[in-house]
């Protein structure tokens, strides 16, 4: 039975001869840390520990599932111990910074990194997940005196941490919140009010849990501009660091789920729990969404991870299964059928996961790669650029990556047909863990609307006209390139198409704004397309350029190619299903009485 | 939220579209099915449906089936389920008289089967299996293997379909099961099945397994498998139940879904078997009832799309979240997210899923009593290439539509469907199995593509393409009969590219399942338009009900503007054919 495999030779490409990331982190102010040895090293020993320690534990979490009592929650067999040695190689400070306790790599080496912990058990890695949110945001918003409370334990992976947004009546539409912060007469607050769907809010694992939580001030206005962000450790901080009396924060119950088993999701209730203000009063939410792109990358992240994890379940079964003889004749005639890998439409499966993930993992580096350029670069108007780049590819990459991501696993587990279905194998495990990725940290239709209104309408198109002039020039300079001439002529002119689209959608979102809505998610899966296609375009660039080289790894640059060439002619025409229906506008969805969808 | 039969569209499918009163009159077996007793039938089916399997529904999730000392235990409350039903005589609804059914036609039994899979599809696999073994008895047992019959049709016994091995699924050729003759003329079977559905329960005092074996010496491959009839409890001659016979279950699968239905490992060590129909002959008469097996795969996906809407529409019109752009109810904090034209995108996806669906399957289970016929009518061999171009779309199509319906179900819950208790979720697991077995999608897709169209030099295609492109030039100006018919065209077009193709055989399988879904979409256009054009007329001739015609017309309004063009990719896709498919050398998929 297949075990995650970190895959290293595709991550080197992406990194080394797609992104060239070691010219990127030794021009990069504050990057010289990853040098080729450090980042080589970091890949290979995080792989070793991915395969041997993680991966085992994940199906295992999956049938244990975490336990709930009123004196906290058992998290499943052998992920304490897995932390642990997590801890002690160092894993969680990787990207943290140096003054902390960090090692201070770039971001860009944390996601690189992060694909492998999710890849070998999401549900575990969630755990850190949760940490680097609380660390990220307390380095950022709170006070010198906050940062050295928290830090150095968050860092070094003593101490977990939570992020407590949602209230039952209020996901999407964190407006509506109620959880109510009363200030004290020391300048801390007492918190009351119930968050759900906190993960990994309560755990048996680390000594303390540092929870980042929103609330209202009394007195505060309606709506998102009166919502506060508070520090509400488990166990009060004594002066001397050391850990006090509980807190009144406890989990109140944990959800029975679709996936994710490992990873309790937890009813969280503040009753009167002390917390500390994060960041300036009544701008919570602007701080809490300093790091939205960060964390929406990383659910991109596994978003693609759910197509790899597919992927390297079902392609070992294919080449194994033997079933049905080849339409053209046996292949293994020795034997009494053919493995099922030789039948067309077991490749389509195949492929389109490969395709998913190999094109998923370089739009994600990419990303990563412009996010350390935003966090390092001296150059304010590099920062900036970047900056709307990163803004107008985030939520692409969040809501593509992962509803490609669940049709991927779904193929995956379909390439075993009958077996898939059944618990011996982990397909069925990684279609219930990936159908979260489409919905938190903003669902897909959230995505689609952030990125249609706010980072294009609302900027008049200008972050999509330098992104699709960045394609022009790439379709420039292989325009002479016979070999290339098949991707360059389709990438041009979807790359023109797809600034024609948001000219129209533009034109009748100014008359309707339902029409936003209506064409929203289309137009996100339309880009998504085209955005790959261009990746794909690059690594066929790469690959034909190595192969003209005379490399000797023949067979994996050739099989580059090949896939860029499926992607172009299996997936890419995807993208005109989305736009003929985008094109229909919104009186469709609109015209039906909210009354009448049913009789 | 608890299920709730959609009477309304069910009568409108039945009565207003599909004509099933005059359609009874035509048949035979119809006589007694009057529009009164029809109505009666389905009211009560929809009773026992709301208010008895759908409370089950969760409760079979949860719990699942256990293995006790060799026994399958089904969860709390599917026995007293089963025994009402079995009581009030819903399994003999569509059998013959002859074998102590009621006779009345099978789209009876498949329409009121629509409420009970909605409800609870693990719980209706205990008497749906029972339904496939009669049938096959019945057709191809002879005269003493008839006598299993009469305990069957009343529930007393149940019945399974034994023909998965471990190393073989699809490729049943392969299989090992022994059946060596013993002198009485009765056969020892040896070997061991798996995904055996209700191969074991505590429901019912006897269990008929069909089975699929080889005989020693039989030709290898599927030309050497027998068929037999396998009791788990020996019969002797006077009916009465003797000694257990030599199969047991040995073990039930955890699953992905349907944990109220135990998938079991059946071990047979040299069990008492007889032969069904003739020796070697196992494989066609297993196929005998394959379309109609398939066809209720359809059905089972159709009630996962049915329930994840019904589920999925009341949270929308209850959850308030954010504002529509026009404030609908300015006095709240929130509106009902049914507002936001995303949310209906989803909605209305499921909901024209549903419907078109439902007609698809009606307009088969219509086609099943016309097929069941006596004679050799023009009618009949009509039928039968309307069923064999029909199902496997119906069962491909529909299955794969459901994975995306129940999927967009979890999704308008956000958070809140991804949690178990929501039941969203659930709708998702089941329906999942529904792309895989009687066939996955891939095979579908082939027998579609290669067994019937090109097979046939696309003959079987006819009467559908006939039918279709009448009712367009019937209403040439109406903007959906345009539309439909273009899709047909362009179908019909495809289906030359693929045949000019064919000589390499690998181009069916590569283009196999994306045709099988261009056909799927062009069939739900036609039934759609209809639907539609139905409405209109009603509306115009001031019906009563106007809202839910307009309704059929806004959903096929939808369909032809959100779902419909979804074509373009397919009609691109294939075209582009096997070759990116086939380029990568095996060894090279990874690194």
């Amino acid at each position: 039975m297949a075990i995650y495999q970190a895959p290293q030779r595709d991550m080197k490409f992406v990194m080394d001869e797609l992104l060239d990331m070691q010219s990127h982190y030794a021009q990069l102010p504050g990057c010289e840390n990853a040098s080729p040895e450090i980042v080589s090293a970091i890949r290979e020993e995080g792989a070793k520990f991915c395969t041997k320690v993680l991966a085992p534990l994940n199906k295992v979490a999956d049938q244990e599932g975490c336990t709930w009592s009123e004196s906290g929650v058992k998290t499943p067999t052998g992920y304490k111990e897995a932390f642990k040695q997590y801890c002690e190689a160092g894993w969680p400070s990787l990207i943290q910074e140096e003054k902390f306790g960090g090692q201070g790599l770039p971001y860009s080496v944390g996601i690189m990194f992060g694909e492998m912990t999710t890849g070998s058990g999401l549900a575990w890695a969630m755990l850190n997940g949760g940490s680097n949110g609380a660390a990220e945001t307390i380095s950022a918003w709170g006070s010198e005196e906050q940062k050295e409370q928290y830090m150095p334990k968050l860092v070094n992976g003593d101490w977990g941490g939570t992020m407590c947004l949602t209230e039952s009546h209020c996901g999407t539409d964190l407006g509506l919140l109620r959880t109510k912060a009363e200030p004290n007469s020391d300048g801390s607050y007492n918190l009351t009010g119930t968050k759900i769907f906190i993960t990994w809010g309560e755990q048996d694992i680390t000594d303390n849990i540092v929870h980042i939580v929103i609330a209202r001030i009394a007195g505060a206005p309606e709506g998102v501009k009166g919502i506060s962000l508070f520090v509400v450790p488990k166990f009060h901080i004594n002066e001397d660091g050391s850990l006090g009396e509980r807190n009144n924060v406890s989990c109140g119950s944990i959800e029975h789920k679709m996936g994710l088993h490992g990873s309790p999701t937890c009813v969280m209730n503040f009753d009167g729990a002390k917390g500390y203000l994060l960041g300036p009063e009544n701008k919570g939410l602007s701080c809490m969404f300093t790091f939205m792109n960060f964390a929406r990358l990383g659910v991109a992240s596994m978003g693609m991870i759910h197509s790899e994890v597919g992927f390297q379940h079902s392609l070992e079964y294919a080449k194994d299964r033997l079933q049905m003889r080849a339409l053209t004749g046996p292949k293994n005639p020795e034997l009494a059928a053919d493995p099922i890998i030789v039948h067309p439409d077991v490749r389509r499966m195949l492929l389109t996961q490969k395709s998913l993930s190999e094109g998923g993992r370089m739009l994600n580096y990419y990303l990563a790669q412009q996010m350390d350029i935003m966090q390092h670069s001296k150059d304010p108007e590099l920062v900036k650029k970047t900056g709307n780049e990163v803004g107008l590819l985030t939520p692409i990459a969040k809501a593509f990556l992962t509803e490609t991501g669940f049709e991927s696993a779904n193929l995956g587990l379909q390439c075993f047909g009958g077996h898939g279905y059944t618990q011996e194998y982990e397909v069925e495990q990684n279609v219930r863990d990936a159908r979260i990725s489409c919905i938190w940290e903003g669902t897909t239709g959230i995505q689609a609307l952030d990125l249609l209104g706010r980072k294009i309408l609302m900027n008049k198109g200008e972050n999509l006209r330098s992104f699709t002039k960045k394609i022009h020039k790439f379709c420039q300079t292989h325009e002479g390139n016979p070999d290339m001439a098949e991707f360059v002529k389709e990438l041009n002119h979807y790359n023109k198409e797809w600034g024609q689209v948001v000219m129209k959608i533009g034109a009748s979102a100014m008359k309707n704004p339902d029409e936003l809505g209506a064409a929203s998610v289309d137009f996100l899966m339309y880009s998504g397309y085209v955005i790959l296609s261009y990746f794909w375009a690059q690594a066929a660039a790469v690959a034909l350029q190595a192969l003209e080289n005379e490399t000797t790894e023949e067979d994996f640059y050739k099989s580059k190619v090949i896939t860029a060439r499926f992607f172009f002619q299996r997936m890419l025409p995807k993208s005109q299903g989305y736009l003929a229906t985008m094109n229909t506008g919104a009186a469709n969805l609109m015209d039906l009485d909210a009354q009448h969808f049913s009789f | 939220m608890s299920y709730k039969a959609p009477i309304r569209d069910i009568q409108f499918v039945m009565d207003e579209v599909l004509d099933f009163p005059g359609h009874y009159q035509s048949i035979p077996q119809g006589e007694n099915a009057t529009p009164e007793m029809v109505s009666a039938i389905i009211q009560e089916a929809a009773k026992f449906a709301e208010n008895v399997l759908s409370p089950l529904n969760k409760i079979g999730d949860e719990q699942g089936c256990q293995l006790v000392d060799g026994q399958v235990i089904t969860p709390d409350g599917f026995k007293e389920a089963y025994y009402q039903y079995v009581n009030n005589g819903w399994i003999g609804l569509p059998m013959d008289e002859s074998i102590g059914g009621q006779g009345l036609p099978t789209s009876l039994g498949r329409i009121t089967f629509e409420t009970q899979v909605t409800a609870n599809h693990a719980w209706t696999m205990y008497p749906d299996l029972a339904s496939g073994a009669i049938k096959t008895i019945q057709a191809h047992g002879d005269k003493s293997l008839q006598s299993y019959l009469p305990n069957m049709v009343t529930g007393k016994w149940s019945g399974t379909m034994c023909l998965t091995e471990s190393h073989c699924g699809s490729d049943l050729g392969l299989l090992r099961t022994k059946a060596i003759p013993n002198q009485d003329g009765s056969y020892s079977i040896t070997g061991s099945k798996i995904f055996i559905s209700s191969g074991d329960t505590d429901i019912a005092e006897n269990i008929i397994h069909i089975v699929l074996a080889r005989l020693p010496d039989a030709p290898q491959g599927i030309k050497g498998i027998s068929l037999f009839l396998v009791p788990k409890i020996k019969v002797s001659d006077d009916g009465s139940l003797g000694n257990k016979n030599g199969v047991s279950c040995g073990a039930i699968e955890t699953k992905l879904g349907i944990h109220g239905n135990a998938t079991c490992t059946m071990n047979f060590e040299g069990a008492q078997g007889y032969l069904i129909g003739e020796i070697n002959k196992g494989m066609s008469c297993m196929f005998t009832f394959i379309n109609e097996s398939r066809l209720a795969v359809a059905q089972q996906a159709h009630g996962h799309i049915e329930a994840s809407f019904q589920k999925a529409l009341a949270y929308a019109q209850d959850r308030m979240q954010m504002r529509a752009p026009k404030r609908k109810f300015p006095e709240q904090a929130a509106d009902p997210i049914i507002v936001h034209a995303d949310v209906r995108r989803m909605l209305l996806t499921q909901k024209a899923f549903t419907e078109g669906a439902r007609l698809l399957n009606y307009y088969c289970a219509q086609q099943v009593d016309i097929a069941h016929g006596e004679s050799h009518s023009a009618e009949k061999l009509k039928a039968q290439s309307l069923l064999a171009f029909l199902t496997p779309i119906a069962k491909g199509f529909i299955s794969e539509v459901s994975q995306e319906a129940t999927g967009l179900g979890i999704q308008i819950l956000g958070g809140h469907g991804f949690i178990r208790e929501s039941g969203l979720e659930q709708e998702y697991r089941d329906t999942r199995i529904t792309t895989i077995y009687e066939g996955t999608t891939g095979i579908q897709g082939l027998d579609l593509l290669g067994r019937k169209i090109l097979a046939s030099k696309g003959e079987v295609m006819l009467p559908f393409v006939d039918q279709v492109t009448a009712f367009c030039n019937e209403n040439k100006d109406h903007s959906f009969s345009k539309q439909t018919l273009m899709a047909l065209n362009t179908l019909l077009e495809l289906t030359d590219v693929v045949a000019s193709k064919a000589n390499d055989p690998d181009e069916i399988n590569g283009v196999g399942v994306d045709y099988l879904m261009f056909a799927g979409y062009t069939v739900f256009a036609y039934f759609l338009a209809k639907a539609a054009l139905i409405s209109e007329e009603k509306i115009n001739a001031n019906a009563e009900d106007k809202n839910f015609y307009q309704a059929k017309i806004a959903t096929a309004n939808f369909y032809f503007s959100k779902i419909l063009p979804r074509t373009k990719t397919l009609q691109a896709t294939i075209i582009s054919g096997s070759a990116p498919l086939m380029a990568m050398n095996d060894g090279d998929f990874s690194f």
